[in-house]
């Protein structure tokens, strides 16, 4: 028996199940005639858990190769492997929750810029060349969402003032 | 109908803004399938959100040309570099780039292009006869059978779309369950809003969709800090004359290979989930054991070109036939267009063709346009390729997240879908990462509020579940789903073992039962085949196990 990735997979499934199960109790019952609200839900669910707990019994009976131990778990090969997405994650964050202040125009460039410092390097040349390109491209499909498509965009507190 | 034809015909053809959106879409489909790492089903799901100003048809004609481009675009890179665009190009590469590499690039363009329009227009056809023919069936169906037939285009799903079966059918099962928050289309009751307002409307199927498939892919292309900094291919090919003439004069010589690879291609595009990386494999195995000059196979044969070429882009016109007749997608592609179907208020199903004619025929008629600009546009793409080629992935990945952004929010106008965007891309990231397949989630997400609906319409008319056994349709499609959950186990099965010498006669002589219920004479013909051939292979692999 072991404990793996797909061990801690299902563990999970398991607990969401468990959760959204116990949520759909609450599912309100109008009283009409037919198939309650919270009947498929709970078909979907039952099914889900069966399949996660079918997961979790293969996982543990599984061979230890992609066992929690090995190298490829290691931190610090974790952190390089995940370290791009991150990067994407945190910064897509900041452009979500700045964006009533920035708007969709000012917003995007520094999320398009920063993303591409980040990820491309700090220097001098590449950082001119991010600018560039961050400017024209957000600048390029803001016009064609604003004035083609005729899309209200977000505009941000900050062009609103100016 | 010829009226509605021609009306179709000139809402196409005589429209100068729907033709160039067609040939901007086309010229976008090429450049997504040239670029390693991008996907034809990417670029069909970028090109979304600019359809939302569109007509319908003026939308379906860009993502068509998408489409359609995207699958030859593959063959630019896959010729020219060795390096596959997208996996429906991957068997181009095993003789398309020998052919390429022995002198000859411009007839090995030439054959690949060649084959590729021959191949659509092969399936244009087709799909022409038989979506009407299939969409025809389908009024047969009740909705114990259409719930019945969703649950096959699920499994199927899973066990086409590769690796573990649990695991699919678990992100299977994520999809339906993702497309059950917010108010229930039925009773109109809220469920697992957890007091959001934002959740009463539940999750967009676009933002779903950008997030499960785009997002997610970008963040992996990114992932690689090298290779994210690396121009997008180092070797980037060079410009080369098309040799049109003598390249259609081969391809015609060999037209068994043409169109047994056109049919193959149609064929799996019919399947749900099987699409162009499936079929190209298929057709070059099949020309590979068909000819003559077997040994000539990887070193540039003709055959070895025309065969998956013809096949992937036949896919498209098979992938079609699912989504016009039945309402069911038959890939992630074809999701999409469903999905912008649904933005315009129109609900494909089997009376979409009667209902919507002029749209219908509008979508036959793209699917042919788009192969000719498909034609006409490679020498540009060609070089527009060749600087595309020449931008490191991180600069792409950068601007497109961004876009995703931005295509999201102009959906509805509410920040709130571009962090159901977000969320979804998260989840789809850490999905791949844990070995799930996304194919089965975005179809579950498609159709699982199609699926509640037909279940609370089956229980509206009889509390009997009993009727999903005894309707013959129904029975068909549930047998399908069983066969189709059993197939990947089959796959894996030794060949001499019991259960993979058993599994495909066994299934024959299963499926005609529904067959035989149904009654008609035809499908009684049909049923009878099959129990014949499925009892003559039954008998060949028992003598064979006596012998030894």
């Amino acid at each position: 028996m072991s404990i793996n990735k797909d061990t801690i997979v299902a563990i999970f499934l398991l607990l969401f199940c468990g959760i959204m199960i116990n949520s759909s109790f609450d599912i309100e019952d109008p009283g009409y005639q037919g198939m309650k609200a919270s009947f498929w839900p709970t078909i979907v669910l039952c099914l889900l858990s069966i399949m996660s707990l079918v997961m979790l019994v293969k996982s543990m009976m599984a061979s230890t190769d992609s066992n929690l131990n090995s190298e490829n778990t290691n931190s610090q090969n974790v952190f390089l492997k995940f370290k791009n997405a991150s990067i994407c994650f945190l910064m897509f964050i900041l452009f979500l929750g700045f964006l009533d202040y920035l708007g969709m125009l000012i917003g995007g460039v520094l999320f398009v810029f920063g993303l591409l410092t980040l990820l491309g390097g700090f220097e001098i040349k590449k950082i001119i060349n991010h600018l560039i390109i961050s400017i024209i491209t957000i600048g390029i499909m803001w016009s064609i969402f604003t004035f083609g498509l005729k899309v209200i965009l977000p505009e941000g507190e900050i062009l609103r003032i100016w | 109908m010829i009226d509605v034809i021609l009306q179709a015909f000139a809402s196409i053809v005589l429209d100068p803004v729907t033709l160039g959106l067609m040939l901007v879409g086309t010229l976008a489909g090429i450049l997504a399938g040239a670029i390693p790492g991008f996907t034809i089903a990417m670029g069909v799901i970028l090109t979304l959100p600019f359809t939302f100003g569109m007509t319908a048809i003026q939308g379906l004609a860009t993502m068509l040309g998408v489409f359609v481009g995207g699958f030859s675009g593959g063959l630019m890179s896959c010729m020219l570099t060795g390096i596959p665009g997208t996996p429906s190009s991957v068997a181009t590469t095993f003789d398309g780039f020998p052919l390429v590499r022995s002198g000859r690039p411009g007839l090995a363009l030439g054959l690949g292009l060649w084959s590729s329009f021959f191949g659509g227009m092969i399936s244009a056809v087709i799909l022409v006869a038989l979506a009407p023919q299939l969409a025809f069936l389908g009024l047969e169906f009740g909705p114990w059978d259409y719930f019945s037939l969703i649950i096959f285009a699920l499994t199927i799903t899973v066990s086409l779309s590769g690796g573990n079966i649990t695991k699919g059918l678990i992100a299977g099962l994520l999809g339906l369950f993702a497309a059950t928050v917010g108010e229930d289309e039925i009773n109109g009751v809220a469920r697992f809003t957890f007091g959001f307002d934002e959740f009463k409307q539940g999750f967009a199927f676009l933002p779903v969709l950008i997030g499960l498939f785009a997002f997610s892919q970008l963040l992996t292309d990114v992932e690689d800090d090298k290779r994210a900094k690396s121009p997008l291919m180092s070797q980037s090919g060079s410009v080369v004359k098309v040799e049109h003439r003598q390249a259609i004069l081969i391809i015609l010589k060999r037209w068994v290979n043409l169109f047994r690879s056109s049919f193959i291609g149609i064929f799996t595009g019919i399947l749900p989930a099987a699409g162009g990386s499936i079929s190209n494999i298929l057709a070059y195995d099949q020309a590979k054991k068909a000819s003559p000059n077997r040994s000539n196979f990887g070193k540039g044969e003709y055959d070895g070109v025309i065969a998956p070429e013809a096949a992937n882009n036949a896919t498209a016109g098979g992938a079609l036939i699912m989504m016009m007749a039945l309402g069911i997608p038959g890939d992630i592609v074809t999701a999409v267009m469903l999905g912008a179907l649904m933005i315009h208020n129109i609900i494909p199903g089997p009376t979409f063709i009667q209902d919507e004619p002029l749209l219908a025929y509008g979508v036959f008629i793209a699917f042919f346009v788009a192969h000719f600009f498909m034609v006409g546009l490679q020498a540009f793409s060609l070089r527009i390729f060749l600087l595309v080629t020449k931008i490191p992935m991180y600069v792409l990945a950068s601007v497109i997240l961004a876009y995703c952004a931005i295509g999201v929010f102009a959906l509805h106008n509410v920040v709130f879908d571009i962090w159901v965007m977000f969320f979804f891309g998260v989840i789809g990231y850490f999905m791949k990462k844990l070995g799930f397949p996304l194919a089965p989630m975005i179809l579950g997400v498609v159709l699982g509020k199609l699926a509640e609906l037909n279940l609370a319409r089956a229980s509206g008319i009889s509390d009997d579940l009993l009727l999903f056994l005894s309707r013959p349709w129904s029975l068909f499609f549930l047998l399908m789903a069983v066969i189709s959950v059993i197939f990947p186990f089959y796959q894996e099965a030794r060949k001499d073992s019991l259960f993979s010498k058993f599994y495909v006669p066994m299934s024959m002589i299963v499926l005609s039962l529904p067959l035989f219920l149904m009654g008609s004479p035809v499908r009684m013909i049909v049923a009878t085949i099959l129990v014949l051939t499925g009892v003559y292979f039954l008998y060949k692999r028992t003598s064979s196990l006596k012998t030894t």
